[in-house]
């Protein structure tokens, strides 16, 4: 029978204005982006909005009839939060469907500042139970939440029941295999971690070191993972590489692999997840064209279809092409591992 | 104004140690010149050697010495039977508890308990910390990350409340819904057969170049190497720092927190230098990567 | 439109390698500062200045070595290690092109090798990626 629930959105990642249009134009309801700063967790070099390309994908994403959320999802960092201040002040001025928000204190000027201005809580806020939510909810008024990648799919469904408020999940991507927002193995080793400077693992720190043999990925001088010739290879995230732990050599914390929940979507539908999110904001528009139609035609079969859905070949080798060391798990929502 | 010393407490135990090494180690480290003991599991809900009521039992006992005690609570939280043994702490209905997630600063809100901001409360700045403070927050502990100078500023416009600060031990980095502990042995998390135990200071984790660069300690991650900001005491007092933390490990935790009694009250003490696994780093402090030894910078190819 | 998954044959690598590899890298560079010149690509040139590029097309022998300055890019002729090499295959550098594949999954994939300095490259990468073809004359061709 097929679902009653109204479907969850599609919300895309754009990391400038060609992937914006491409998750548009492939079918994504929402799209997410990110200021050209350190005021989002996807701070590098030559990615992300100023103002003006800002404003065209929020033109573009209107006349369309689909929705732009702005991520302002790193810690305010110190004494001078001026920065964050501002990009919750620009976010208010270039009229963003909501902000995309960790730092309860950030949340707290924006709920005082721009009463108007729909809150979301990035997963960069660690909230993973129904409590923390519903406190972000009575104090500053949010309105969805977007759980880290570390609840089951029961799990996820108790937070919804004990909620008002939306829940989004991630549904593909890169994998954190950390609790988001509670990881700093990035500055541990470099100095700069996802809260801090809305980086991980970030690129001026790492080096390609072409052997005879092999091929070393290096992060800040310490060494991350080594190759064999025409092996896959994985960004040199640091808890993605293969480390010694007593007299074995193999990925200590995790392989490097993509979230991808497409044969779990009716249940997600049916559970009553909000929104269901891309990781990627890095990637290049074909990565986001690739993904969104995948999901996009997915999303709408498992609407109609329901426990009758099957996932189809065509779907799931586009996603399998894109995926990170050419692996895919359904993560935590079913925990093999568990 | 003289200021009083920098104020010392012994960090929650982040390993699983058996029920009568740990009731043995509290009951010795109520004698040592601790101001506050945290006691409690942060880390794992699947360690019962002492169970929720266990601790409010022990801290109940050893909160008749005069230190203050409170009751640590679990970093992730992630379903109903976590949110319970929350809720058995918070019942306890005097002592204050660290909050290491938002869900708990609510419940603790909610029972007009005080508590303490944990470090897994990610509050870097002062707005953040005041919104903590109006709901009850007594005291805050900074992230692990923050540097001196951030912190410094922090302070210098919001001095109370207290700022604590990790001092010394391995560094918990990061938490994951994944046991990497149960992983090495090749066992599912919910059948880990505890395994834990076997290791009271973490699981080292070497790159394949052998060096040693972090530490697997069941769902978290911690550093390979000790923090140490013994050299630093005067700085964090100067800097507003209102008491620093004590991480407990397997071995020599008397020396470490008298060692560094003894250097908070102006007297000179050893580098305990021997007393540390995986040597010592105070790079978060100086603000650089917190894997650079003492005394060295950063060694960046960037 | 889809690139054939096609390696250019040994022969044509033979030859073009003995070519001079000048003319390939000026039509490159002319390229560049034209489509810098009419903002299709949104370059900010203090950041490339001063670096070494080398575009490898593995299969033909090619080598495209370039330089930038705060004006624009120019034939790079001294024979130092680039700052930034990027090597694949004439079909994997059209399907980047042509935004058919990401750099990422042919990185993973090690069809496309990247040396030297990381962050530049992230640089590089991102500007292509930002290039907006839909408001060129080439836009027609790039229609997925």
């Amino acid at each position: 029978m097929p679902s009653n629930r109204t479907l969850p959105e599609l919300v895309c990642p754009a990391g400038n204005l060609p992937a914006l249009k491409a998750a548009v134009d492939n079918g994504a309801d929402t799209v997410y982006l990110g200021l050209k700063n350190n005021t989002n967790a996807r701070n590098f070099a030559g990615l992300n909005f100023d103002a003006t390309s800002a404003r065209e994908g929020i033109r573009y994403a209107r006349e369309r009839g689909r929705h732009v959320l702005l991520a302002i999802n790193t810690y305010a960092q110190g004494a001078d939060i001026g920065r964050w201040r501002a990009a919750i002040d620009e976010a208010a001025d270039l009229g963003v469907d909501a902000v995309i928000v960790a730092d309860i204190g950030l949340m707290d000027y924006a709920a005082r500042r721009h009463p108007d201005l729909r809150l979301h809580m990035s997963v960069q806020g660690s909230a993973t139970n129904y409590e923390a939510i519903n406190l972000a909810h009575e104090l500053f008024g949010i309105r969805r939440a977007v759980l880290p990648r570390v609840l089951t799919l029961d799990q996820v469904r108790h937070v919804i029941e004990n909620t008002a408020v939306e829940i989004e999940v991630f549904g593909f991507g890169s994998l954190c295999v950390m609790v988001e927002g509670r990881c700093l193995l990035s500055s541990y080793a470099t100095g700069e971690s996802p809260n801090t400077h809305g980086v991980c693992s970030p690129a001026r720190f790492v080096r390609w070191e072409h052997g005879a043999e092999s091929l070393d990925a290096r992060l800040n001088g310490i060494l991350i993972d080594r190759y064999r010739k025409d092996e896959a290879a994985g960004y040199p995230t640091l808890c993605k590489g293969r480390f010694q732990v007593a007299d074995d050599t193999y990925y200590a914390l995790e392989e490097p692999t993509s979230l991808n929940v497409m044969e779990m979507l009716p249940q997600l539908i049916e559970i009553g997840v909000a929104a269901i999110k891309v990781e990627g904001r890095q990637r290049s528009p074909a990565y986001t064209a690739q993904v969104t139609r995948a999901l996009r035609e997915a999303l709408d079969a498992a609407g109609r279809e329901g426990s009758r859905f099957t996932v189809r070949p065509g779907w799931q080798q586009a996603l399998a092409k894109v995926s990170e060391g050419q692996q895919q798990t359904l993560g935590a929502y079913s925990r093999p591992w568990k | 104004m003289t200021q009083a010393n920098l104020k010392l407490a012994l960090g929650p135990l982040l390993f699983f140690w058996p029920r009568e090494k740990v009731m043995t180690f509290y009951r010795a480290a109520i004698e040592w010149p601790l101001d506050t003991l945290y006691l409690g599991e942060v880390v794992c809900g699947r360690r019962q050697q002492l169970r929720s009521r266990d601790w409010v039992a022990l801290a109940q006992e050893l909160a008749g010495s005069g230190k203050e005690i409170v009751l640590s609570c679990q970093a992730l939280i992630e379903g109903e039977s976590d949110l319970k043994r929350l809720k058995v702490l918070v019942d306890n209905g005097e002592l204050a508890i660290e909050a290491n997630d938002l869900g708990a600063a609510k419940l603790a809100r909610d029972h007009g308990l005080p508590f303490i901001a944990g470090p897994h409360l990610n509050i870097y700045n002062g707005e953040t910390l005041a919104v903590l403070a109006r709901l009850g927050a007594r005291r805050w502990v900074a992230p692990l990350e923050m540097s001196r100078d951030m912190l410094a500023g922090i302070l210098a416009a919001a001095p109370a409340p207290e700022c604590e600060v990790f001092a010394w031990g391995r560094l918990p980095l990061a938490l994951s819904a994944r046991c990497f502990t149960a992983r090495h042995f090749n066992l599912k998390k919910d059948s880990c057969e505890f395994r834990c135990m076997e290791h009271p200071d973490g699981l080292t984790l070497k790159t394949r170049e052998g060096s040693d660069f972090l530490t697997i300690n069941g769902i978290e991650t911690m550093s390979g190497a000790t923090q140490s900001l013994l050299p630093h005491l005067a700085d964090m007092r100067a800097s507003g720092v209102g008491r620093a933390r004590i991480s407990p490990q397997a071995e020599h935790c008397e020396e470490i927190v008298r060692t560094f009694a003894a250097v908070a009250a102006g007297q000179t003490g050893s580098d305990l230098s021997a007393c540390a696994k995986g040597g010592l780093v105070d790079g978060y402090w100086r603000g650089q990567a917190g894997i650079v030894k003492l005394g060295e910078t950063q060694n960046a190819s960037a | 439109m889809q690139v054939p998954d096609l390696v250019l044959p040994p022969l044509v690598a033979r030859i073009a390698s003995r070519l001079p590899a000048t003319p390939p890298s000026w039509l490159l560079v002319g390229l560049l500062n034209q489509l810098v010149r009419r903002q299709v690509l949104p370059a900010d040139m203090s950041l490339l200045a001063g670096r070494r590029f080398e575009v490898r097309v593995l299969d033909a022998g090619i080598s495209l070595r370039f330089t930038a300055d705060e004006a624009g890019f120019r034939v790079d002729t001294i024979a130092e290690t680039a700052d930034l090499c990027f090597s694949a295959n004439a079909a994997d550098f059209a399907r980047m092109m042509l935004r058919e594949e990401d750099p990422d999954t042919l990185f993973f994939n090690r069809k496309l090798a990247i040396e030297g300095d990381t962050e530049l490259g992230l640089i590089v990468k991102n500007l292509l990626d930002s290039v907006d073809w839909s408001n060129t004359p080439v836009g027609r061709f790039m229609a997925a």
